[in-house]
């Protein structure tokens, strides 16, 4: 009820938030019509190539002989899996190690974080690449993001450690350890709601960065190409040269969605920081900070 | 000030001496130790302390700021956390169902006599409470494990609790910054007090409180400990308080005691020169005369001065007082203190104008 009651105040308040909403609301419906694509996502020369967008291809078809639409919607359904199951286990990565980091302190919080501060410093790109070129055929869709989740949960690790640090301070912290609490149910009892409304807001942009990273990988050829994603499309437009024969719906509309789907992103993680932080809050009542 | 909060007992009532006190600390020493990064200290926070108290008594322990009261406290509860080490010394409490050295338990042995026997209201008692947790969370992650209720049994446990202590159960769906402060402490107390301990540390649990509010938590307190027989060791520096509600007064400064007596004992006739002190500090009606200032400020805990640490500040040092610490002893019946002045003629030592 009051969940509800937050979302309608987010609409009606925040410009960003609405705005975002219906650009997410958009690419997930778009997504959700693969579930009634009338072709299988992989078979080729199912209706003529290289017709422009008409009323009967709304999107156009590639040189392929696939429809632009309908391949766009399992597309954007992979793409926005990947950066989904990738936010989401580097959030149970970042959430362990930071909070029992910034908890334990000592020699558990050296340890963690050196390994922490290897994996913010290490390059990313050229580490995926060389991935890729070892296990080659090996690098399916769930691989990639199992290596990106495992690349990708270090900054906010960090962010985490930082606020249990000064949750470890305070009064019900000693009150818990009084009582005889353990580790773990002190940190995910007492410590992870604290944490909570900013690891939502960071998933946000986790899943942007990831996308981003499997975009850059496909359009390189550096994935597993036959699993279509927004990434695998453009691969495949620049491998006929479409823009070069003038196919530019080919090429124009993955982009035109992925596009949509970083900004409505963005747009949600900003307003989500104005719902969370209560001093952005009191100045939209007029108050000052 | 907390008026008629109830009579104080008068100095030739004397309790009849116990066999066993339920809590003993002898000659406790707690420091603070920090070896690390070349810096190598030694903070004496706890030095040489030896007290007892008694069943269903309420024993103050008073001081001013850094005078070691919280780190004597978190050593008797066992909440010790690095740096603060205990040297030396013993703390043993004699509960109900058998004899128990805090030092020599296991943590789970601890852990089984904290909430149950021994409870903790901890110091700025506002931020005990888990502000994104409801209170029955609170109550069901602090208290649940020591209860044997579970589910059901313990909400009503709870809610009858709260209930003997004059607050609406339905604080329990409340958050925490919902409630106003005395509200906050009340509840915090109850948290503490769910089992019934047989003693209870009190940190300063008034303070930052109104008079009005102190006057209910006070009361509060002073009902739970008749109600249920516990001791209490009751902590603050404000003097008005300990007239008012302990049996019994420890005074310390910087890390030692220095004086202990029956309330009304130390406040009528102090035995140390500080106690003297610190009680012609307090406002009287209808004394309009200025308050002197005692010179200088208490000693650093990390280099103190040898010998009895007041005697920089003392005007009736001698000669002993730089070179010895002067030990405990007992002068008048029930009523020790540590001053080597006291010691050779208590009369010297007199409440200061």
């Amino acid at each position: 009820m009051s969940t509800l009651r937050i979302l309608r105040d987010l609409l009606r308040y925040n410009g960003e938030f609405a705005v975002g909403l219906m650009l997410v609301l958009i690419v997930l419906a778009v997504a959700g019509c693969s579930f009634f694509s009338p072709y299988p996502p992989m078979d080729v020369y199912v209706v003529p190539p290289d017709v422009p967008p008409s009323w009967e291809y709304p999107l156009g078809t590639t040189s392929r002989g696939q429809d632009v639409f309908w391949q766009l919607t399992f597309a954007i359904r992979n793409t926005l899996l990947f950066g989904i199951v990738v936010a989401a286990l580097s959030r149970v990565i970042s959430l362990l190690v930071g909070l029992i980091s910034g908890y334990k302190g000592g020699w558990v919080d050296r340890i963690l974080m050196s390994i922490n501060d290897t994996f913010v410093v290490v390059p990313l790109f050229p580490i995926l690449v060389l991935f890729y070129f070892i296990m080659r055929d090996e690098m399916t869709w769930a691989m990639l993001a199992i290596i990106t989740a495992l690349l990708g949960w270090a900054y906010d690790a960090r962010l985490i450690r930082s606020i249990a640090m000064s949750l470890r301070t305070r009064e019900f912290t000693r009150q818990a350890v009084f009582s005889g609490m353990s580790t773990g149910k002190i940190v995910f009892q007492e410590h992870l709601p604290f944490v909570l409304p900013i690891v939502f807001s960071t998933t946000m942009n986790n899943i942007n960065w990831s996308i981003g990273i499997e975009v850059t990988l496909s359009v390189l050829g550096f994935t597993d190409i036959n699993t279509p994603t927004i990434g695998g499309m453009i691969y495949w437009a620049n491998q006929h040269t479409a823009m070069v024969s003038g196919i530019w719906w080919w090429i124009t509309f993955p982009i035109l969605l992925v596009i949509m789907l970083f900004i409505g992103l963005f747009l949600l993680a900003i307003s989500m920081n104005e719902y969370i932080d209560p001093r952005s809050r009191l100045s939209r009542l007029g108050g000052q900070a | 000030m907390i008026a008629e909060l109830r009579s104080i007992p008068s100095s030739d009532v004397v309790k009849a001496p116990q066999a066993v006190p339920l809590l003993s600390v002898d000659g406790l020493k707690a420091y603070y130790k920090v070896k690390l990064f070349g810096i190598d200290r030694e903070v004496r926070a706890v030095d040489d302390v030896s007290l007892k108290i008694n069943r269903n008594e309420i024993y103050g322990l008073a001081g001013e700021s850094s005078s070691g009261k919280t780190s004597l406290i978190k050593t008797i509860a066992g909440a010790i956390r690095p740096p603060l080490r205990v040297v030396e010394g013993s703390v043993r409490f004699a509960f109900k169902d058998g004899e128990r050295d805090v030092y020599k338990l296991s943590p789970h042995e601890l852990s089984a006599i904290r909430w149950s026997h021994l409870s903790y209201i901890m110091q700025g008692s506002m931020s005990v409470l888990n502000p994104v947790r409801r209170i029955k969370h609170a109550f069901a992650d602090f208290a649940l494990p020591h209860v044997s209720a579970k589910g059901g049994d313990f909400t009503s446990l709870v809610e009858r609790h709260l209930k003997r202590l004059h607050l609406d159960p339905a604080v329990l769906q409340a958050y925490p910054h919902e409630l106003s402060g005395g509200m906050r402490q009340r509840v915090t107390i109850a948290l503490a007090t769910i089992c019934s301990p047989e003693f209870i540390i009190a940190d300063e649990p008034t303070t930052a409180l109104d008079v009005i509010v102190q006057k209910g938590v006070l009361s509060m307190i002073r009902e739970i400990q008749q109600e249920f027989g516990s001791s209490v060791l009751f902590v603050t520096h404000d003097m008005a308080v300990h007239a008012n509600l302990t049996d019994r007064l420890g005074i310390m400064y910087a890390g030692r005691l220095v004086e202990e007596g029956r309330t009304r004992d130390v406040f009528k006739r102090p035995l140390h020169p500080y106690t003297a002190h610190l009680i012609s500090s307090l406002p009287r009606i209808g004394d309009e005369a200025p308050k002197k200032g005692l010179e200088g400020s208490p000693p650093s805990l990390a280099d103190p001065p040898p010998g009895c640490r007041f005697h920089p500040r003392c005007p009736l040092a001698i000669d002993i007082c730089r070179r010895e610490a002067p030990p405990m002893v007992e002068i008048l019946p029930g009523h020790r203190t540590a001053c080597h002045v006291a010691q050779a003629d208590p009369a010297r030592v007199r409440p200061v104008a």
